[in-house]
């Protein structure tokens, strides 16, 4: 079998609610030119959904005047990774699994939602410098 | 697909009645954008005095995180005047984030709005 080309599409989009299905409605057409089952485009409509809530939720919640949410799509060989790129405030990686505790004691239940529809799920934050988190889902065989 | 309006997400809510019950249908999806009119409904409602309540999600396309923090909200709010908080749906990929995230144990959810009522008059 020839190996797939890797695509790679970008939306910068402003940190806004309103924006959250146009990520949304990309992630789902790029899945599904992939061959994704429904079931994966599902998840991953959902994953992006929080990723893109955090990021719009910790960059100023709607205000206009925050910086624009990047939004990275690579479609590789097999596998998609998403990439939901914020300028706001930023956290202490370490506490991912204290937010994850918080998320389930009745503030979200986002971080763990997207943990258990993907392959992968990685974030990387600094105080000061915002915060990006990566996911991977990967083509089911057959 | 998502059909767009004004630029987000679009979600209708009817208010109707079940089994008794007050019955909030949804249909659409339900994100951060959109699911403030989920929130206000049901806000109304217990305001109005209904604490029984009935969200039916059939015809629900999506509905992530913020959608369920808005059903938490509602349920801790009619519990609080003693009521319940049900749900109707019988699609999986909707089920299957209930399930994720523990919620099928906390909602009392029915297939169908005739299941719930068969359940009502049973009771």
């Amino acid at each position: 079998m020839p190996r797939e080309e890797t695509s790679e599409f970008e939306l910068e989009m402003p940190a806004q609610a309103k924006y959250v299905g146009l990520a949304r409605l990309l992630a789902g057409s790029i899945a599904r030119r992939m061959r994704f089952s429904e079931e994966s485009i599902d998840d991953l409509k959902i994953a992006i959904s929080e990723m893109c809530t955090n990021a719009i939720v910790h960059t100023g919640n709607g205000d206009a005047t925050k910086p624009p949410i990047l939004v990275r799509y690579l479609a590789g060989d097999g596998f998609l990774t998403i990439e939901v790129r914020d300028r706001g405030p930023g956290f202490d990686p370490a506490c991912v699994l204290d937010r994850e505790r918080e998320d389930l004691l009745g503030k979200g239940f986002g971080i763990p939602l997207i943990r258990s529809l993907v392959d992968v799920f990685e974030c990387d934050s600094r105080p000061g410098s915002g915060t990006v988190i990566s996911i991977t889902k990967f083509v089911e065989e057959g | 697909m998502v059909e767009e309006e004004r630029g987000g997400t679009v979600l209708d809510v009817e208010v109707g009645s079940v089994g008794g019950r007050s019955l909030i249908a949804l249909s659409g999806e339900v994100d951060v954008y959109s699911a403030y009119k989920l929130r206000e409904t049901v806000k109304n409602l217990v305001e109005e005095g209904h604490y029984d309540l009935v969200v039916d999600l059939e015809k629900v396309a999506f509905l992530d995180s913020t959608g369920l923090g808005v059903l938490v909200g509602g349920l801790k709010r009619v519990r609080n005047h003693g009521g319940e908080l049900s749900i109707i749906c019988n699609q999986e990929k909707i089920l299957r984030i209930f399930r994720i995230t523990g919620l099928t144990k906390v909602f009392p959810i029915y297939a169908s709005r005739e299941e719930l009522q068969a359940k009502v008059e049973e009771a």
